[in-house]
């Protein structure tokens, strides 16, 4: 905690005079000690002792007043007639007369030391404070943050109320609602008139406080209001602009850091999303050449095709459309899924029709059902986007028809709290170099041969990901690979009802 | 007197390729592009079966489904794309029949119209009461479930449950109307109780649960059971 940087006020003005009382009584208690043994001019001494030490400790009020008191008193105690107010003669009216001068002329010395020793004092602890906040906010890194610390440090240094209110970009302040009426409109003019105003600024010296525009290199950050506020005290007023410039530094600082980090993400975003396109339209090209070239060759040489030609022209125009259509899918949801504010909505499913679903789909294509799918009863329900789900498992069995020609395994196991579906195939297996490229979007295993849906690994990782699952790929002993989605299983089963 | 068609859809090559499709069929098809077009039509005179696309460019058609709705039992077919999911819902819970999503085969457009069309009028007349697909028999006003010609034990919720599909039979019946016609209208939500019935259901009906012959899952939508 740091130390209060604000003008030392000055004790109570009862324990002062107590402080005065006792320290004439002391004198003359030393002055009667003394009695007999020392001249007059010694005792004198011990009373010009007194005041100074009264000097040094209190105001100037009380120090005159010590001053006055410890000639009345050595002039009632020691000065012949004692104990009368009488001087007997003009050499002891002298000795008092000048004590008292000396008690005055020292009394305002020690005044004027410990005054500038005060306010060098205030100067070192005032500039302490700024260097502490300059350390603080090189390590502040976001607006608010800045906004705590600045507030602090009025506080501290200032008796307040204080506040440090922060501006918007367009230069509009930041108040509460309470702030609006009450202080709003001096912050606001110190701003747009970019100077101090209050007491001592020449303008607006009518008000109670100071208040103080934020602005580094012409931009206006903020603006604050210091109460009390004093118009000789220029040390003060100095010490608050030179928070707020400290503070407005800061401020525009961290302006500059979150604009070049948007600079930066926005060149980045753009980076990917161009490569991702190229990639794209490649993909999208091959199945689209494939089409155009069919129905462009029914179109101009139907009737010098055979029967059976044209019919192999149109199937391709089918399936590769249907391919293009599931390309579509697959980036559609992978630009959904990689966009963080759609979030995907997950209800209680079923494993079992999910991967009932799928089949009904595949067995169109798989007409020699290569696929065996192995689910156990009983399995427990999932929370799951079904949909999302039902495309992972499509990709998967998909790519395992189009990679391979023996048999492929759907497995659904449990163990614990995860589920698994495994897709197990005797395709060529995934080489273990790439073994993770094959996740990424665009990175596919073998870019010459036969294709896969060219996403489709990718959108699947992302499914799982979404699911706080995971999707791993190991090559089978025997050749082929094994594809596993681990889910979590949620303990808390929901209860049918007792109908 | 062949069946008259209105086919609402903003894209001319759909429309025109719905049209041609289903005129070879000997439908009489009328086409709408907006909704407003469509809404005109139907003021005039009403046509046997509804096509409607969804994300017409004045609207998406929940309207149109309700004003036909009121006062007529017409099936409506919907279109959507993928990306259309709760629109889709939302408009099948409004009372269209049935859906297809974009794209379709023609084979399918008509097998969804020809269930579509079988349907037409249970509302007002007796509604579908004897299902039957390979060894599946069911009787309703018998209340009677047959497995290959076994009687087949099912507690009171998997009837009703079977028992609201058969009587929807070929068609998509969503979550929500499953929900509100066996457990009733406050239950909308709770899907997990159709995911656990279902499973019973499939386990008692079905050969292979996990590759369903009758009990049909259109998944995000609802249930279909099946006719062919």
């Amino acid at each position: 905690m740091q130390e209060p940087v604000a003008p030392p006020s000055h004790p109570k003005a009862i324990h002062h005079w107590v402080t005065l009382v006792g320290l004439l009584t002391a004198a003359t208690g030393c002055g009667f000690a003394m009695d007999g043994h020392v001249s007059l001019t010694s005792q004198a001494m011990v009373y010009v002792l007194a005041v100074v030490v009264a000097a040094y400790s209190l105001n100037w009020k009380e120090s005159i007043a010590t001053a006055l008191g410890a000639v009345t008193a050595f002039n009632f105690f020691f000065v012949p007639p004692r104990w009368t107010l009488e001087v007997e003669s003009q050499e002891h009216l002298i000795t008092l007369f000048t004590m008292l001068l000396l008690a005055l002329v020292i009394s305002h010395l020690v005044a004027g030391l410990r005054r500038e020793t005060e306010t060098a004092r205030l100067h070192a602890r005032r500039s302490r404070q700024l260097q502490e906040l300059a350390t603080a906010l090189s390590a502040a890194s976001t607006a608010p943050s800045i906004q705590v610390l600045g507030q602090a440090a009025f506080d501290s240094a200032f008796d307040g109320p204080n506040l440090l209110a922060l501006a918007h970009a367009n230069g509009a302040l930041e108040l509460s609602t309470s702030e609006q009426s009450t202080l709003g409109d001096g912050l606001r003019c110190c701003l747009r008139e970019a100077a101090v105003l209050g007491p001592g600024t020449g303008r607006w010296p009518g008000l109670n406080a100071w208040y103080l525009p934020l602005i580094a290199s012409g931009q206006h950050c903020g603006a604050a209001c210091v109460h009390p506020a004093d118009a000789a005290d220029h040390d003060g007023r100095e010490h608050a602009q030179a928070l707020c410039t400290l503070l407005a530094q800061a401020l525009w600082r961290q302006r500059l850091a979150s604009s070049m980090r948007l600079a930066q993400s926005e060149a980045q975003r753009q980076q990917i999303q161009s490569t991702f396109l190229a990639a794209i339209s490649h993909d999208f090209r091959t199945p689209l050449a494939a089409v155009v070239g069919a129905a462009s060759a029914l179109q101009t040489q139907r009737d010098k095709l055979g029967a059976a030609e044209q019919q192999r022209l149109l199937s391709s125009i089918v399936s590769e459309a249907s391919y293009l259509s599931t390309l579509t899918e697959n980036t559609l949801q992978l630009v959904r899924l990689s966009d963080a504010t759609q979030d995907i909505t997950m209800e209680w499913e079923s494993v079992e029709e999910i991967v009932g679903a799928v089949l009904a789909r595949l067995r169109q294509r798989d007409t020699t059902r290569r696929i065996k799918s192995s689910v156990p009863e009983g399995l427990p329900l999932i929370k799951a986007d079904p949909v999302l789900l039902t495309q992972l498992l499509g990709n998967l069995l998909d790519n395992a028809l189009q990679y391979s020609t023996g048999a492929i395994d759907l497995v659904v196991s449990t163990e614990g709290e995860t589920l698994r579906l495994s897709v197990k195939d005797r395709g060529p297996g995934i080489p273990d170099d790439k073994l993770h490229a094959i996740f990424e979007a665009y990175s596919r295993n073998d870019r010459s041969g036969q294709r896969g849906a060219g996403l489709g690994l990718a959108v699947c990782r992302a499914i799982a990901n979404a699911h706080g699952g995971r999707l791993t790929v190991h090559r089978r002993s025997g050749g082929g690979s094994r594809f596993t989605l681990s889910l979590p299983v949620d303990a808390h089963q929901p209860q049918s009802e007792a109908a | 007197m062949s069946l008259r068609v209105l086919v609402v859809e903003d894209d001319r090559e759909i429309r025109a390729l719905i049209q041609s499709s289903l005129s070879v069929e000997g439908f009489d098809v009328q086409t709408a592009v907006t909704l407003r077009e469509a809404q005109a039509l139907l003021a005039h005179a009403l046509p046997d079966l509804i096509v409607l696309d969804l994300g017409l460019p004045d609207g998406d058609g929940i309207e149109l489904v309700q004003q036909v709705r009121l006062h007529h039992t017409t099936p409506i077919l919907v279109v959507s794309a993928r990306h259309q999911e709760a629109q889709k819902i939302a408009l099948l819970d409004a009372g269209a029949d049935d859906y297809l999503t974009k794209p379709f085969s023609v084979a399918e457009l008509l097998a969804r119209m020809r269930v579509a069309l079988r349907h037409r009028g249970t509302a007002l007349a007796a509604a579908v009461t004897v299902h039957a697909l390979d060894d599946l028999h069911v009787d309703l006003s018998l209340h009677q479930v047959q497995m290959g010609g076994e009687p087949l034990h099912l507690t009171p919720t998997e009837y009703k449950l079977l028992a609201r599909l058969v009587r929807s039979a070929g068609r998509v019946v969503t979550h929500r109307q499953l929900l509100a016609d066996v457990w009733g209208p406050e239950f909308t939500e709770h899907t997990h109780y159709l995911r656990l019935y279902m499973g019973q259901l499939r386990a008692k009906i079905e050969h292979d649960p996990a590759e369903p012959r009758h009990l049909l899952t259109e998944t995000g939508v609802g249930y279909r059971l099946a006719v062919d």
